[in-house]
């Protein structure tokens, strides 16, 4: 164990020196940067009113980097262990005293540097949005800090699927495929599921009856009810699958930087807004519901409804169980790319020279 | 004892394809041992595991007194490796690939940059120092590879076809290196099939084919058949071919025993006593013999023996 975090230092030279060292590379950034500030210049173009959109040019712009980032990391680590065995430089790093678990570690910080460059270049404009008001500081710290451990996610994925998988290409296309099952392929099983296993639900209405001609003026009640109406439709179960959202990426990052709401309850940037929508689907649909809207009318009451921030606030938050089942998935993908790298090797990959 | 390389009974296969059947070989310190055989006889497969890539399925091994399997990070420390394949990392000036690979042998930052320069100066690639290796020629890239194998200055060293793409005077450079550092004490090991170019080097022999190791037994069984001499001769009567031959024949050599080809006169004689014999019979007759000598290095000859004792 002497000397270990030398080795991984090592590695990450290497593969810094490597990989990220090419003109391709500052062209993507470039392309990145560019396409960072134009979206914040169109949000903050649709600013309708002045104040208070500080908390939603920040987190739009923390989701736009969020994607971006998720679309490049794959490409960046996907081939970290397989691309060296190709290129031939593999088996001669793993004849010298570096261990498997340096090499994997120090290429996983490495690729993960390279994703968090990306978050770099968009601090200027995050700091832009911040400057504009009304963003707390809890928000920034936590948004960035999730975000930088999403990235930090993917890469691991990555450069574990490099290990496990022989060919560069399919370990990067499996990369993009793992990436949109969290993003999109938790959305479609949590959307079809709610609507495979919709409920029978029952609404009671209890409406104001109006008033007919020849009715007796003399009425002591000046607002009469009409008899109950009964209906009967189905509602989706959400609140069974609630918990597949949890994994979702951008599910995490709004609901660990939620919590911004305006003096009315109404969330003041994208991630309470999106943390509200989706712990909504928290709560059980009522299943027998009466809307006594005459008694309300007849008493002069308003009905009641739940503000986001109340909806908020009764629910349970779930993004430190998502990025705790993220942080399991990425370590277990580079123990797995630990272990098929390891040397003396039982199996080779089917069809690949170890050299 | 402990010291250089201990195989026995080594085999490996892959999937259905068995690659290495069965080998036992020793190669000591001090020598240049020569790994021969065809292509596809494992050498390659072999060379692995004795670099602790590979792990074998049966048989034990032994470098430089340690067994790669249970302990590699023992044999990794005495053991450099030059793989058959040239992989570099292709944005990295030559110099930094030397560099980076000795302080992965856990050298110091300083004494490696030290050692690299040495070893581009003992390679010859000192000019090309701050190039990036994706520059390199073929050969220069082998010569990198090899300096790579001594960044950590191994006691046992693995050479798996050193010399493909190396000009004439790279060989001669490579061959003196390996024959310095055999003199050093070092364990070399070398595959090739450039035959006439480990004859030139090699001390020792082991001959893989069909991944088992050919018995000194069979070697000594193959040579029991005539060995090809070349035959030169000028002036006189006896410069021509067909001279040549009835000078030959005329000291008692049986003619089916001479042989012409495009290059001159070949005679089969059984050993070395009786290619003496008949060089001094030659001389002793009038013929002025300017050329005497086998036309098949030692190793090739055994190398078509044995290839030639397989067929029925």
């Amino acid at each position: 164990m002497t000397a270990f975090l030398p080795g991984v230092g090592i590695v990450l030279a290497l593969e810094l020196r490597q990989r990220v060292r090419g003109v391709a590379w500052y062209v993507l950034l470039g392309v990145f940067t560019a396409l960072v500030a134009l979206v914040t210049t169109l949000l903050w173009l649709s600013n309708g009113y002045t104040g208070g959109f500080g908390g939603f040019l920040f987190s739009g712009i923390l989701f736009f980097v969020l994607l971006l980032g998720t679309l490049v990391a794959p490409a960046l680590s996907g081939n970290a262990i397989n691309g060296d065995r190709d290129a031939g430089t593999l088996a001669t790093t793993q004849v010298t005293l570096l261990t498997t678990g340096q090499l994997v570690l120090g290429k996983f910080l490495a690729a993960w540097l390279t994703a968090l460059a990306f978050l770099l270049v968009s601090l200027p404009f995050l700091g832009f949005a911040v400057l504009t008001g009304g963003v707390r500081l809890g928000t920034v710290t936590v948004s960035i800090l999730v975000l930088a451990i999403e990235l930090g996610v993917v890469a691991a994925i990555g450069v574990g699927l490099s290990g496990v998988i022989t060919r560069p290409l399919f370990s990067i296309v499996v990369t993009y495929l793992a990436v949109a099952g969290l993003s999109i392929g938790t959305l479609i099983v949590f959307t079809l599921a709610g609507i495979a296993t919709s409920s029978e639900a029952r609404t009671t209405s209890i409406d104001v009856a109006f008033q007919t001609e020849n009715e007796d003026p003399a009425a002591t009640d000046p607002v009469r009810c009409s008899p109950p109406v009964t209906t009967t439709y189905s509602v989706p179960r959400f609140d069974y699958y609630w918990g597949v959202l949890a994994a979702n990426p951008y599910v995490v990052l709004a609901d660990a930087a939620a919590g911004s709401f305006d003096t009315s309850g109404t969330p003041s940037d994208l991630f309470s807004g999106t943390a509200v929508l989706v712990r909504q689907a928290q709560i059980p649909p009522d299943l027998d519901a009466t809307y006594d809207n005459c008694t309300d009318i007849r008493e002069g009451r308003t009905p009641d409804f739940d503000t986001p921030r109340e909806i908020f606030d009764r629910t349970v938050p779930t993004w430190f169980v998502g990025l705790a089942s993220h942080v399991i998935l990425a370590s277990g993908a580079l123990l797995w790319a630990t272990w098929r790298t390891r040397t003396p090797a039982a199996r080779l990959p089917r069809g690949s020279r170890i050299a | 004892m402990g010291e250089g390389i201990e195989v026995t009974g080594v085999s490996r296969s892959f999937s259905a394809v068995t690659a290495v059947r069965s080998v036992t070989l020793t190669a000591r310190p001090g020598a240049i041992t020569a790994l021969i055989g065809p292509n596809g006889s494992g050498k390659t497969t072999l060379l692995l595991m004795l670099a602790t890539l590979l792990r074998p399925d049966g048989g034990s091994i032994r470098v430089a007194g340690h067994d790669p399997v249970t302990h590699p990070a023992e044999v990794r420390a005495r053991m450099g490796w030059m793989p058959d394949i040239l992989g570099s990392w292709a944005n990295l000036p030559v110099l930094a690939t030397l560099e980076i690979t000795g302080r992965m042998y856990r050298l110091p930052r300083p004494a490696a940059e030290r050692r690299a320069r040495e070893l581009l100066d003992l390679v010859g690639l000192s000019e090309l120092a701050a190039q990036p290796t994706r520059v390199l020629s073929r050969g220069q890239k082998q010569r990198l590879s090899l300096a790579r194998a001594l960044v950590h200055d191994p006691a046992v060293l693995l050479l798996d076809e050193p010399a493909s793409g190396l000009d004439p005077a790279a060989r001669v450079d490579l061959r003196v290196l390996l024959q310095r550092l055999a003199r050093e004490g070092k364990t070399v090991l070398v595959s090739s099939h450039v035959l006439a170019e480990l004859d030139e080097m090699a001390t020792a022999a082991v001959y893989l084919d069909g991944g088992v190791s050919v018995s000194a037994e069979r070697i000594a069984a193959s040579r029991t058949g005539l060995r090809q001499w070349r035959v030169r001769a000028v002036a006189g009567p006896a410069a021509g071919h067909g001279g040549l031959a009835d000078a030959l024949h005329a000291v008692g050599v049986p003619r089916e025993r001479i042989a012409a080809d495009n290059q001159g006169i070949l005679v089969g004689v059984q050993n070395e006593a009786d290619a003496a014999a008949l060089l001094s019979a030659l001389v002793g007759s009038g013929v002025a013999v300017s050329s005497f000598a086998p036309a098949f290095g030692e190793l090739e000859q055994t190398f078509l023996d044995l290839q030639r004792g397989d067929q029925p």
